[in-house]
């Protein structure tokens, strides 16, 4: 038998892998918002799973390290405790060890707070989709509460769509549309609106040369936010993809052989070590991921800062 | 067994590391997006106006040109102690 014949022997058996792997990372589509709202000059202002999603990491965030950080000050030994040692080891090594080199002694403490929130945001965001918190709800409303998985309740409309907003380029083009502003305001602090554009190709040059350089520094400006959003969310959805793929290795094995135990016996021997060893690697991934955003940004700032043509 | 001395000096080193990696990151992710994304406006433009593989050429030589520019921008920065 074909892979298609496969897939199509799976689909026949009601299960179709793709549908349900999309359905599981993507935002959850307009006919199941959490919260319906107006439509406003043609942009639905819905809130989708992927805007319930950005809301809670950012009130986590912003509780958690403003409580810890509040409570430090209060306190009258200067030694940290608990998560503040944690979180002053982490804000030191991103000033240390990524604004530093980058942005330079003169602007560190201008630009390691947006640095910081980056990070802190972006690894909170990623973590978030490592916890199947809503898929938990569902299933005790469904076999505790015996709720039903069709009607249109709010348990259910949260089951629609991926926990991870990082994975979404909405939100990844948003936060790279930030890392654009800051480069521009970061370039124009150091050297003044109109010096900034001056610069942004080398002086003392054959006017020829201006007339390839200029749009090739334009397109750079343009390409670097580009390269922020299409590498996080690329990231953050794939090894999501990856683990639920594997998943549903049960449910087409159970379709192929018509046998729940053909799909037991894949599940138990290759698809629950092979999700449980790619979670282990998701959770290297989600700290890299957060890393990699908050260096780019930085080298992108302090590139417009310290011009070197 | 592993010393506390020991775990701190390979935390330093990789801080070194770190230190130093991150203009060579910014240069091979600014290299993919440059192709990708003047690849992908060729690719558009090409089904918009029948013209393949014109535009695409076009598209991705730009972006290897800008690609490899922004590689020798980032090189010739020189990082802060």
């Amino acid at each position: 038998m074909s892979g298609a014949d496969q897939v199509h022997t799976s689909t026949e058996n009601g299960f179709d892998a793709g549908e349900v792997i999309i359905g599981h990372v993507s935002n959850s589509s307009p006919e199941h918002p959490i919260l319906q709202l107006p439509t406003i000059f043609g942009i639905d202002f819905s809130i989708t799973k992927h805007v319930l999603m950005l809301w809670i990491v950012a009130s986590l965030v912003f509780i958690a390290i403003t409580w810890t950080v509040r409570k430090y000050i209060k306190q009258e030994s200067p030694v940290p405790s608990g998560f503040m040692t944690a979180l002053e080891a982490v804000v030191q090594f991103i000033r240390d060890s990524i604004v530093l080199p980058n942005v330079g002694k003169k602007y560190l403490n201008t630009w390691t707070p947006l640095i910081l929130t980056f990070f802190f945001f972006i690894f909170s965001a990623n973590a978030i989709g490592l916890f199947p918190i809503f898929d938990v709800i569902g299933a005790i409303n469904r076999f505790i509460f015996g709720g039903s998985s069709h009607d249109h309740s709010f348990v259910n409309s949260l089951l629609h769509g991926g926990m991870t907003a990082t994975g979404n380029y909405n939100v990844t083009a948003g936060l790279a549309t930030i890392t654009f502003f800051a480069i521009i305001l970061a370039g124009s602090k150091a050297h003044g609106f109109i010096n900034y554009w001056k610069n942004i190709a080398p002086s003392g040059l054959a006017w020829p040369v201006y007339i390839m350089l200029i749009p090739i520094e334009v397109i750079g400006m343009f390409v670097r936010p580009f390269a922020l959003t299409m590498r996080l969310a690329a990231n953050m959805t794939g090894g999501h993809i990856a683990i639920l793929a594997i998943v549903s290795f049960v449910f087409i094995f159970t379709g192929l052989f018509n046998s729940v135990l053909a799909g037991i016996g894949v599940g138990v021997l290759i698809s629950v070590p092979l999700a449980v060893a790619i979670s282990a690697l998701e959770i290297i991934i989600i700290i890299v991921q957060a890393y990699v955003f908050t260096m780019l940004t930085a080298v992108f700032i302090g590139m417009a800062i310290n011009i070197h043509h | 067994m592993i010393k506390i001395d020991d775990l701190a000096n390979s935390f330093s080193y990789l801080q070194k590391i770190i230190k130093r990696s991150g203009p060579a990151m910014g240069a091979s992710y600014t290299l993919i997006g440059a192709v990708l994304i003047l690849g992908a406006i060729g690719y558009f433009l090409d089904k918009w106006q029948d013209s393949s593989p014109i535009f695409l050429m076009i598209g991705l030589l730009i972006g290897i040109i800008v690609g490899f520019y922004e590689i020798a921008k980032i090189m010739w920065i020189k990082p802060h102690k």
